[in-house]
């Protein structure tokens, strides 16, 4: 999001935005972590401890994806920029690689292997694509990064 | 940025998933019983494939339906989940009402939903862990309930040795002393035997004594669908023991064998025979459960293999030693049927065509679309092996739209006078069935 000056951003969306957006990336990359644990070592807690992270981190997307959504397309579409749109359709695409990931991690025991580790890294990839484009924009506008 | 060329692929994206939930049998389950079922190439799915009816149970003086030539009563209702049937020598019926446990704990966010659909079908109703004992009164041939043994963990075998009633708790065998005649035991029981009695995926212990009474056989179920939960806790599981009535002292007898929820003598070979449930997420055409002779020493398969030498992918580490030594069942019953009660019968009060057979109580499917099992067979045995294709006996047990379920087989056993009972642990009803 950019936090310049813009009268009709909502303080309390911008705040919640704040406050769960990341907490996703990290469940996906620390999912991605124990898929790539699980499919060197076979032991099961990995792949189920994964499954946990993908579902944790979908129900923590829900609320900031939707405010992305409201300001991308509607609030703020005046000022939204080419990477607040960019950044809008590749948090999309992680969310879906996510729901199917979550349906790969309900398979008992190694079936998750490989299609669980190549959709976490796709998931993991496209968030952080997404986190360089917004950081790129922050340090051309010359504030500081914080979401 | 196209907007349009991103949201069409969304678009596919969600069309696969959903495309992904279709599990549909391309085989029907008589196509796939005898020696030499035709087994199609494993998938793997996006969705867990359910498929469970809405448990409503029988309405007023609704039955299952019968083969013709046969005919079909209810002699007692009202139980709690009556499993299994035994009858005692002195011609009193038992029926053993139980459930699981519920030990499983939630380990994955599948289990965590799974578990409420398949309680829609009334299967996972809660078990009386009790006996009841049904009496014939001689006067009017009406059924007498008597509540025979109370306070027992998840049972499910019985068996009777001299005077000892010999009963499998899901975590171990206990010992009762009994009375011929009494329609009540109140004596405690005597611990004796442990059986494996962690998690209890597969929480049924079948329980079978050896014709001398020197033996009693252990049907233990694995507690995983595929080692889901791990390798340390098949010890001892998937497997038939073997425990010495004398000294109480057990073995492993057969392995491999992933949930063998009967087990009978053949009686013109005197060979011991299960019944037993196989994998299941893997096609709804994969794997048929079956009936088979269990040979000493032998392993089965699972979980490395299925049918003999057909890996399974899904287990970590691989074992192709142990695959190597598979052996291959005797005789397919369909997939998904979950086979739960045997009978073999070698006289009985039904017409000719039903003697000299297996019969076989098919609880049913809760994850095949058409829904398969549903129903008790008859299977011909000549030689003392499987002859010929399955014949219906008893069906009806769900509404033609596969929406309701009234009742499911599971426990047989023929009485005094040659009729086949069924205990059906949906309908909580035990079915006699006789020549019309």
């Amino acid at each position: 999001m950019i936090s310049v000056a813009t009268p009709r951003h909502s303080v309390v969306a911008n705040a919640v935005y704040g406050l769960l957006n990341p907490i996703p990336f990290g469940a996906f990359v620390a999912a991605l972590v124990f898929d790539i644990t699980y499919a060197r070592t076979g032991v099961l807690l990995w792949g189920k401890g994964a499954a946990w992270l993908i579902v944790i981190g979908l129900l923590f997307a829900i609320v900031p994806r939707l405010v992305n959504l409201v300001q991308v397309w509607i609030t703020s579409r005046v000022i939204a920029t080419r990477a607040d749109r960019l950044d809008f359709w590749v948090n999309l695409l992680a969310i879906v690689a996510a729901i199917f990931n979550a349906f790969v991690h309900s398979r008992d025991a190694y079936a998750m292997v490989p299609a669980g580790v190549w959709l976490s890294l796709c998931t993991v990839v496209l968030l952080a694509i997404g986190h360089v484009l917004i950081a790129v924009q922050y340090s051309t506008l010359g504030s500081a990064i914080h979401e | 940025m196209n907007k349009s060329i991103w949201l069409g692929a969304v678009a596919l994206a969600f069309a696969a998933v959903l495309g992904g939930c279709n599990n549909k049998a391309e085989l029907t389950s008589a196509q796939q019983t005898g020696s030499n079922p035709p087994l199609p190439a494993p998938q793997n799915f996006l969705l867990p494939p359910m498929r469970v009816p809405n448990g409503v149970g029988w309405k007023q003086g609704q039955m299952p339906q019968v083969a013709a030539g046969l005919k079909i009563e209810k002699i007692a209702s009202g139980l709690m989940h009556p499993r299994q049937l035994y009858v005692l020598p002195n011609h009193d019926v038992l029926v053993v009402e139980s459930n699981g446990p519920g030990l499983e704990p939630v380990t994955t966010p599948k289990q965590l939903i799974a578990g409420k659909i398949k309680n829609m079908s009334g299967k996972g109703g809660k078990g009386g862990n009790r006996i009841t004992l049904l009496r014939r009164n001689g006067a009017d041939g009406e059924w007498e309930k008597h509540i025979f043994l109370e306070h027992l963990h998840s049972p499910f075998g019985v068996q009777l040795i001299g005077d000892s009633l010999y009963v499998a708790n899901t975590d171990g065998i206990v010992k009762f002393p009994y009375v011929t005649g009494e329609t009540q035991i109140t004596a405690p029981g005597v611990e004796f035997a442990d059986l494996p009695g962690s998690i209890e995926h597969h929480w049924t212990k079948a329980l079978l004594a050896s014709p001398d009474g020197s033996k009693l056989y252990v049907g233990v179920g694995s507690n995983s669908n595929i080692t889901e939960n791990g390798l340390a806790v098949e010890y001892r599981r998937a497997a038939v023991l073997e425990v010495d009535v004398a000294s109480a002292s057990s073995r492993i007898y057969a392995s491999g064998l992933r949930n063998p929820t009967g087990l009978q003598w053949e009686p013109t070979t005197g060979k011991l025979w299960a019944i037993v449930n196989e994998r299941d997420e893997i096609g709804a055409d994969l794997v048929p459960d079956y009936l088979t002779s269990v040979q000493a020493g032998a392993f089965y398969g699972w979980p490395y293999s299925y049918y003999g030498q057909h890996v399974d992918t899904r287990v970590k580490p691989q074992r192709p030693d142990l695959v190597q030594k598979a052996i291959k069942p005797d005789y397919a019953l369909g997939s998904h049927v979950a086979a739960l009660g045997l009978w073999f019968s070698t006289d009985n009060a039904l017409p000719a065509q039903y003697h000299g057979g297996a019969f076989v109580a098919e609880h049913g499917s809760w994850n095949r679309s058409p829904l398969s099992g549903y129903r008790v067979i008859f299977v011909p045995f000549q030689q003392g092996m499987p002859a010929g294709l399955p014949q219906t006996v008893v069906s009806g047990f769900h509404s033609a739209d596969e929406k309701e379920l009234y009742g499911a087989p599971v426990g047989l056993a023929q009485d005094a006078d040659g009729a086949l009972l069924i205990a059906d642990d949906v309908g909580d009803t035990v079915w006699r069935v006789t020549a019309q």
